[in-house]
């Protein structure tokens, strides 16, 4: 118990809702997030679907209630408050509390407003003040009350896991007794334009490990975990969502953003986070894959998968085609739709599936399953630069 | 926590990836008000084909980190962590400003690719092969010292028995106009503001010292706040105690000046105070969210030589065996952190 790390809150805004309760109504009706571009102002609206955050940045700012900021730290600031309050936090001052954040492009939903104005027409909006990543860390942990440790973390889409696996090295190491821990990113004209110059995003919806997948279709939001030290749990008799059991870190060292074809840096985190958490890979009831519906991670997921589960894949499914792919986010997203799958024992399905991926002999779930014992779940987030992490959630 | 430092390389506005260099062509032009890195010849670092794709934040990070790992006599290392505020900005600043004055049409992919915060970690690995544990902290003027403080927890853990751990910033025009037009870049000595600055360095760790071991880290701890110049004195006891020293047995402190009066206020009255030898090194590096890489990287130079140049100190005094070198720094007044390094 003592050199265990709890899970005792969660919070998440995304495009299939603003809350836990609403996630888990979304996750179990087959609601998809994905839509038309509403928010975003992009050429390209008519042209591709995203998973948006179903609020303007005027909603954020009249519901968050802390004054103006921009996209990624009103996003970030719900979703962490919703954690705290959910863990039963009143003072976040009678424990050691840390506030572990990440994000791939950090004041950018805004910068990219005002840059050229500022530059070209000399104009007075400038964007020092938001534009580098931490500065809305800084601003989400002071409206939260956290200073004891506040940092940012950015390895593209595996940035939340790395977040949540710092998190519980820090309790581990007994620097920290409680620690929020997640990740956010808007959506910005800089992504959407980024991802299409490296074609790999799908105009329909994604469809994860299909074996007619074209890419992935972006989304937004933010989640956050209240991660707590056995001794905090017991010391307070709080209730636990589950326990984050393992976690692993490694790098592909392949490619600057392709995965190599046999998924080794996947593999290597796999096993990482297995070996941390002590148990065999048989226990695992259910994985939520990276699964972003690009025809090269599927396929070199999918094969990491079978080598490390010697052909015993337990049952999968990316849930990417529900909020879309949250970059820096997705992890934390993820790891709250694989605690709700463990605390309702449920199993959310790969949507928008037909083909059987020629190239791989597992299948994902395709339908809800309910009433399906769910104890051990593993999460795996990999992204540019190699950096592949796994995550190991249990029950108890 | 303590860690050998068994390799280091840095580049910054002076010759200092040159190991036989110290300062020793200072004074600078006092009027120089961006202390812009000194390129060394990348081809004697990394295989000529790569060079040409890297941008200039990934070919100083790949040089200073690969010559991190040489000078220790290792090819690899177990794990990478990289500290950046800025990260690559000058990739992100092109795609930008391509994707605006195109109106989000006829792009082309590299520079997003290269944009990530990641992206010298990433190259770093890819380079050296390296599979471990890799992470990229983009905390600020904190970003290093989050990325050192995990780097000795995870020697600590066991997890890697080296670590190459390593602070990189990044300017380019659009930069230098943004913090110019915020009014922070020092027009004149006399006038608010700083010496912008630039450069990487990158530091090849270990819990056990090789023989080219040239100094250890203490230890690290960061403040989100500091209200006075008696609580940063306060913060600092507490740090030195924490890691079994006290501040009689400081020999020099690395204080993290910018130059701007009001800003350095608390951190100038605190060096008054604690009455210790102090060295500014801002002097020599410039401001910049990842300095404080380059304060490591010149406190174990110092305890190596045994020299302190003399362009960072105002006294006179000749200050010998020199065995602990705190450094306190700052950002803005915002985000403290203290550092110790010490003699092996």
């Amino acid at each position: 118990m003592a050199d265990s790390v709890y899970i005792t809150g969660m919070g998440i805004l995304s495009a299939i809702g603003n809350s836990v309760e609403e996630t888990l109504y979304s996750l179990s009706n087959n609601k998809s997030g994905i839509d038309k571009i509403r928010y975003l102002e992009t050429l390209h609206k008519d042209e591709f679907v995203a998973g948006e955050v179903k609020y303007s940045n005027q909603e954020l700012n009249a519901i968050a209630g802390i004054g103006n900021y921009n996209r990624t730290t009103l996003l970030g600031y719900l979703a962490a408050k919703q954690a705290l309050d959910n863990a039963g936090v009143a003072d976040v001052q009678d424990a050691r509390t840390g506030f572990i954040s990440s994000t791939t492009i950090a004041g950018m939903c805004h910068t990219e407003l005002v840059y050229k104005d500022f530059f070209d027409k000399k104009t007075n909006e400038n964007f020092f003040d938001d534009h580098f990543s931490g500065v809305s860390s800084n601003d989400i942990a002071k409206h939260l009350g956290i200073t004891e440790y506040v940092t940012t973390i950015s390895t593209a889409c595996s940035s939340a896991a790395n977040a949540m696996m710092l998190g519980a090295r820090l309790i581990k190491n007994n620097i920290l007794d409680r620690v929020v821990v997640g990740g956010v990113d808007p959506l910005s004209k800089f992504t959407l334009n980024g991802f299409n110059t490296l074609m790999i995003l799908d105009k329909e919806w994604c469809k994860p490990f299909d074996d007619n997948r074209k890419g992935l279709n972006l989304g937004e939001g933010a989640a956050f975990l209240v991660l707590e030290s056995g001794k905090l749990v017991q010391q307070k008799n709080k209730k636990i969502i589950g326990r984050l059991l393992g976690y692993g870190n490694s790098n592909d060292a392949f490619h600057q953003t392709a995965s190599s074809p046999e998924g080794y840096g996947a593999l290597l985190a796999m096993q990482k986070a297995f070996k941390v958490a002590g148990i065999t890979p048989d226990k695992i009831d259910y994985i939520n894959a990276h699964g972003t519906g690009t025809p090269n991670n599927d396929l070199s997921e999918g094969l990491a998968m079978q080598t490390l589960f010697n052909n015993n894949v337990p049952k999968f499914s990316s849930t990417k085609a529900f909020t879309g792919h949250t970059l820096a986010a997705a992890a934390a997203i993820e790891a709250v739709v694989s605690l709700l799958a463990i605390q309702n024992n449920m199993i959310f399905p790969c949507l928008n599936r037909s083909t059987q991926m020629n190239d791989l002999t597992i299948t994902p779930v395709d339908v809800l399953e309910t009433n399906v014992p769910v104890n051990y779940v593993l999460s795996n987030s990999f992204g540019f630069g190699g950096n592949c992490s796994s995550l190991i959630f249990s029950k108890n | 926590m303590t860690a050998y430092i068994n390799g280091l390389a840095c580049i910054s506005h002076h010759n200092t990836i040159d190991e036989n260099y110290f300062f020793e062509d200072l004074p600078i032009d006092p009027l120089q008000n961006k202390l812009l890195a000194t390129e060394p010849v990348y081809k004697d670092f990394i295989p000529a084909a790569m060079i040409r794709r890297m941008s200039h934040i990934v070919k100083m990070g790949v040089s200073a980190g690969i010559t991190s790992l040489k000078k220790a006599g290792q090819e690899k290392a177990d794990a990478i962590i990289v500290g950046t505020g800025i990260g690559c900005y000058d990739d992100t600043d092109k795609f930008l400003r391509s994707m605006l004055d195109n109106d989000e049409q006829l792009l082309t992919p590299t520079s997003f690719i290269q944009s990530t915060h990641n992206t010298v970690a990433g190259q770093l690995a890819l380079l050296i092969k390296c599979h471990g544990y890799n992470f990229t902290y983009v905390h600020q003027n904190l970003s290093f010292e989050y990325a050192l403080q995990d780097a000795l927890m995870l020697l600590n853990e066991k997890e890697a028995e080296t670590v190459l751990v390593g602070g990189i910033d990044e300017v380019n025009n659009s930069i230098l106009e943004l913090f110019d037009r915020a009014g922070y870049i020092k027009k004149t000595e006399a006038t608010k503001g700083y010496k912008i600055g630039e450069g990487a360095a990158f530091f090849s760790i270990s819990s056990i010292a090789q023989p080219s071991a040239s100094a250890k880290i203490n230890g690290v701890k960061c403040k989100q706040h500091i209200d006075n110049s008696d609580q940063l004195l306060k913060e600092t006891n507490l740090f030195i105690e924490s890691i079994g020293l006290n501040m009689s047995q400081i020999s020099l402190v690395l204080s993290g000046n910018c130059g701007d009066e009001q800003m350095d206020k608390k951190l100038s009255e605190f060096n008054e105070k604690t009455k210790l030898p102090t060295g500014y090194f801002k002097r020599l590096c410039g401001e910049y969210f990842t300095s404080s890489a380059f304060a490591v990287w010149l406190a174990a130079s110092i305890i190596k030589k045994q020299i302190i140049p003399p362009a960072i100190i105002d006294s006179n005094e000749t200050i010998s065996n020199i065995r602990n070198i705190l450094i306190v720094n700052h950002y803005h007044d915002q985000q403290y952190s203290f550092m110790c390094v010490s003699i092996c």
